[in-house]
């Protein structure tokens, strides 16, 4: 640390600058038509051009040779932005190691080290990186060691305006202690050694306060609040946690959140909580995502409860649920809708309103005769219980499809049809283009937000090396162990 | 080591003036230049009567080495003595005459020095008082106390230093008056470019046989040294501070601007004229075309056509080849460049190069079922491959060129660790992702590699690019009524009018009209000589304009010239 003063005056501070320096300044791979180049930006360029071609083309092993001439560009000294290069630098760097076969882990931590200290601009994003690298190899110890140092690093203004990323590593700081804490719990059942009791229950006060201190600040906290609440149910103070899942949940700071209410939900559950506190906290999940598999339980739970509100709040919730395209051959989802239909208290009207808003989507999107025919025939249990749904929905399916009836067999080889594919991929419901009746559009927007939700999960889950993010409204959303949902 | 033990006695050896002691074993200094021993001796006393006073030492204290002591006092201009040295010595032993470096250059310096008024006069612009006059108190105050660097400045220093971002001060003595001139043009300062430019003057004076793309080529593959010039000053010249600014090198320049330096520098030194280019130097067009028909694969008989050409253009007199600064308008030919405009006039004659004319006379002449007779359309498959792999080899080498040196310059002592902690961590990745792919970087390539002046090879042995067709005969006359004629008669050209020197060059705008075989020429030559497309083809203008003028000259004396060929030239 003996370049301080010039480190601090040539840097200008702030990631959220370097994000936005990127967006005004890229890194110019096409020559300049403008100004003069030098030779050696000119070499650079080709060649960040050249390793750039190499890692799409997966040639790891060209694009780390011709990194090699690259590191060059650090040198730089006409660059104003030198932050961006090492920035750069860094990240391919990273990458290409990845990827090349021999890359051993000496060389990863060697690299992190030097990255992190040549601009130190980064320094608590890279940390991290490495951290996560050092868990995906299942190194935990010595990444809780990487991240404690980096949790105590100092550096003038630039501590500071990395504050988002010392957040973070504070909270895998403690997600980590959490982390040994359960394994420690759970392979040394019942000790009575003195010394790792203590141990362990250091480990438990260590996480417990940084976990609560970090998720009492407005974000997305899946895994920390779900290790914390699973040490408050170790430790039996179900009360705070119920505190702490609610304040997750319901606090209007916090960025919405569905499966705030999910682990609300499951927690009140666990506990055997009253149906009425279980209905309440379904029904908010219901408003946000209707496409949830909880719904299920939640049409269930309602139908427990014999009122006529209820009933109609069930109705509504199943035939929300049909509509997404990934819930139209769910035969447990039919069943739940018969039994509604089937109730002896059904009245009448309620549901012939539902059904006449329904009506004109529900036979293009259910009931098309192309859609018969094939269910007809490769799921007749299915296809059975729609018809009795239909039955009792006071329509007759005959009038409209006499000719064709469900033992026609002429058209059995063509069996590929759109609607059977897009019943994996799960978005929002198939619409007729026709129905455009009033509810049509809020019900999209509750899509579109679900849909685009739900491909933001399977994406991160799905993400080999885990970053940050931060969502739309700025708030942070750490993920990389965000649990199925 | 040896420093150590010499202990920074920097007297120069009495018989050579080097300043380059070792220490024998028996604790002798001798002159590691010429061996010569001297009787000054090592001095170890001190240290066994210390030893002996007080029995107990804490520390053998290692003699301070100051920068003070083995940093002198040095001028730009001398800096700019040691690069030309080293481009000499470096020309020399690729095998350029001696008389090159220990004549030519010499005087060249010399009196570029002299009539710059720097040195070698009796009244010579002090460059230093020069520039406490000029800038302001404070700087010059800084700059005359700590014109060289020490390491340990005073605090007096750092305080005035702290407030500039660059840093008044220098290695050099004069170095801020260098770059600070206001008009660096009227005092003719030397710049890295120009030193190139003076090498070339010297070569040509010697009329040796490397063109001035030639050299750009030895400067860019290191055979000549350009880059990281400053690897190669003595040790006790340091540089530092502004100094980067002049001796800092992040391009080669390209071949016109050092064509245009020199041109300059032959003014400003008032050289007289210079020796002849007559046919048995190297530079004139007749061997250096035969050079470039060799190097694009051409068939030998494709030289008597050539030769008419130069004939005819009047270019291969003497007096329009030499180049004389004393006249009023000096023109320096680019010999390089003008040898492949008239190949290119050549071919243009003989196959019209309208991307027709050329591959339908091909057809015929393979109809002809001779075998060993030229044809464009061969020509062309066999050149166009190889000529893709050296560009893309070029582009290759150009991405992986090295261009940071492993002494890095400081600019300023504030930045100093910055600087040296950046190489740090270079150095750190490098020798990381080097192990991981045994590659070692293209600086080291290029340095082993021997120098050839040839691009390709063509032939049948091995490695060559491609089978050789020099013995093909041309076919590409016929004989009508006892008379040798062209199987083509037309000729096209674009405009020939000369602009006026403000206008830049129209190639970029008439560029896409132009028959893409022409252009593909005009792009296999311009790689050959490391030039831009619109250079070669300004040249091209520059030989159908010699044409055009012998032309007009024959048909207004009404003396019609014995002329095998009809040329009716087309505007397009």
């Amino acid at each position: 640390m003996d370049d301080i003063e010039a480190e601090l005056k040539i840097d200008s501070p702030g990631n959220e600058t370097t994000n936005q320096e990127i967006i005004k300044n890229p890194l110019h791979i096409e020559a300049p038509s403008k100004y003069y180049e030098t030779g050696f930006h000119r070499s650079s360029r080709k060649c960040l051009k050249v390793i750039r071609d190499a890692m799409l083309h997966h040639n790891w092993q060209k694009a780390a040779e011709y990194f090699t001439s690259y590191i060059q560009t650090l040198e730089d000294t006409t660059v104003t932005s030198a932050h961006l290069t090492r920035d750069v630098i860094w990240r391919l760097g990273a990458e290409i190691l990845h990827h090349l076969a021999n890359a051993s882990i000496d060389d990863f931590n060697a690299v992190y080290e030097i990255m992190k200290h040549a601009g130190v601009s980064n320094y608590a994003k890279i940390c991290l990186e490495h951290a996560f690298h050092l868990l995906l190899n299942g190194q935990s110890d010595e990444a809780k060691r990487q991240l404690s140092s980096a949790s105590h690093w100092r550096y003038g203004k630039l501590t500071d305006a990395q504050s988002l990323e010392m957040k973070l590593i504070h909270a895998y700081c403690g997600f980590l202690d959490y982390f040994i804490w359960s394994n420690k719990i759970s392979t040394t059942p019942e000790t009575e050694d003195v010394s790792s009791l203590q141990e362990i229950s250091m480990y438990f006060r260590q996480a417990s306060v940084t976990l609560q201190e970090i998720i009492t600040r407005p974000g997305i906290w899946d895994p920390f609040v779900l290790s914390y609440i699973t040490m408050l149910e170790h430790n039996n103070s179900l009360d705070e946690a119920l505190k702490v899942l609610q304040n997750y949940a319901y606090n209007k700071d916090f960025p919405s959140n569905p499966n705030a209410h999910v682990y609300l939900y499951q927690f009140l559950k666990r506990h055997n909580a009253p149906q009425s506190a279980l209905i309440s906290s379904l029904r908010i999940l219901h408003s946000a995502v209707p496409s949830h598999k909880l719904m299920l339980e939640f049409c269930s739970l309602l139908l427990k409860k014999h009122q006529d509100t209820a009933l109609k709040e069930a109705l509504c919730a199943c035939m929300d649920l049909l509509e997404f395209s990934s819930w139209k051959c769910d035969r447990d989802a039919w069943k739940c809708l018969l039994k509604i239909l089937q109730r002896p208290k059904n009245e009448h009207n309620m549901v012939k309103e539902e059904w006449a808003v329904r009506r004109s989507l529900w036979m293009a999107f259910h009931f098309r005769p192309y859609i018969i025919k094939t269910e007809s025939q490769k799921d007749v249990r299915l296809w059975r219980i729609k018809e009795r749904v239909l039955k009792l929905l006071g329509e007759d399916l005959h009038i409209e499809d006499t000719r064709k009836s469900p033992s026609g067999q002429r058209d059995r080889h063509h069996n590929a049809s759109e609607d059977n594919v897009d019943g994996d991929s799960r978005r929002g419901p198939a619409r007729n283009s026709n129905s455009s009746f009033k509810r049509d559009e809020s019900k999209a927007a509750r899509e579109g937000n679900a849909a685009g939700l739900r491909d933001r999960l399977t994406d991160f889950t799905h993400r080999k090396r885990p970053i940050n993010t931060l969502n739309s409204t700025g708030q942070l959303v750490p993920v990389g162990f965000i649990p199925d949902v | 080591m040896d420093e150590y033990l010499t202990d920074g006695y920097s007297e120069p050896c009495a018989q050579c003036a080097a300043v380059d002691w070792g220490v024998s074993n028996e604790g002798q200094f001798f002159c590691k230049n010429c061996y010569n021993v001297t009787e000054k001796m090592r001095e170890v006393t001190d240290e066994f009567t210390l030893y002996i006073k007080n029995s107990r030492i804490s520390r053998i204290a290692k003699p301070m080495k100051t920068e003070k002591k083995c940093a002198r006092e040095w001028m730009v201009c001398e800096g700019f003595q040691v690069v030309l040295k080293c481009q000499a010595d470096a020309l020399v032993s690729l095998g350029v005459c001696l008389q090159f470096k220990t004549e030519v250059l010499w005087n060249f310096w010399t009196r570029y020095l002299q009539n710059t008024r720097q040195a070698f006069v009796s009244n010579p612009i002090s460059t230093v008082d020069q520039n406490s006059e000029s800038e302001s108190e404070t700087e010059s105050v800084v700059c005359s106390e700590y014109s060289f660097w020490n390491g340990a400045p005073s605090e007096a220093g750092e305080v005035k230093d702290s407030g500039s971002s660059t840093g008044g001060r220098s290695g050099s003595l004069d170095a801020l008056s260098y770059s600070h001139r206001v008009d660096r043009k009227t005092y003719n300062v030397m710049t890295m470019p120009r030193t190139l430019a003076l090498c070339y003057l010297a070569l040509l004076w010697v009329r040796e046989a490397i063109t001035l793309a030639d050299l750009l080529r030895l400067v860019k593959e290191r055979h000549v040294p350009y880059l990281n010039i400053h690897d190669n000053f003595p040790e006790d010249m340091k540089l530092f501070g502004r100094d980067s600014l002049i001796f800092r090198v992040d391009s080669i320049p390209s071949y016109s601007t050092v064509h245009k330096e020199a041109v300059d520098l032959a003014q400003v030194m008032k050289l007289p004229a210079f020796p002849m280019v007559s046919q048995d130097c190297l530079l004139h067009p007749i061997p250096l075309t035969v050079r470039y028909l060799l190097e694009s694969n051409l068939p030998d008989g494709l030289l008597v056509w050539v030769h008419k050409v130069i004939d005819e253009a009047s270019m291969g007199d003497d007096s329009f080849l030499t180049f004389d600064p004393v006249k009023q308008k000096p023109a320096l030919v680019c010999y390089d460049i003008q040898a492949a405009a008239v190949i290119i006039v050549t071919m243009k004659l003989l196959f019209k190069l309208d991307d027709r004319v050329e591959w339908t006379s091909s057809g015929k002449a393979a109809s002809e079922k001779k075998k060993k007779v030229f044809n464009v359309e061969r020509w062309y498959k066999v050149m166009q491959p190889a000529f893709e792999r050296a560009r893309q080899k070029m582009e290759r080498e150009e991405a992986r060129q090295l261009w940071k040196s492993h002494k890095p310059f400081i600019t300023s002592l504030k930045d100093k660790s910055l600087v040296f902690k950046k190489r740090r961590v270079v150095n750190h990745l490098q020798h990381r992702f080097q192990k991981l792919t045994d590659s070692t970087p293209e600086q080291q390539c290029f340095t082993t590699t021997a120098f050839s002046s040839f691009h390709f090879h063509w032939g049948k042995e091995q490695g060559s690019d491609g089978p050789s067709l020099h013995q093909h005969r041309l076919h590409c006359t016929f004989k009508k009524k006892g008379v040798k004629r062209l199987t083509n008669r037309k000729y096209w050209h674009t405009v020939l009018s000369v602009c006026p020197p403000t206008c830049s060059n129209h190639f970029s705008e008439i560029e896409a009209s132009l028959p893409r075989m022409y252009v593909w020429l005009l792009d296999l030559f311009s790689f050959l000589l490391g030039v831009s497309q619109a250079q070669v083809h300004k040249e091209v203008l520059n030989v159908e304009r010699c044409l055009m003028e012998r032309e007009l000259l024959s048909v207004s004396k009404e003396t019609p010239s014995p002329k095998k060929r009809t040329k009716k030239p087309r505007k397009i």
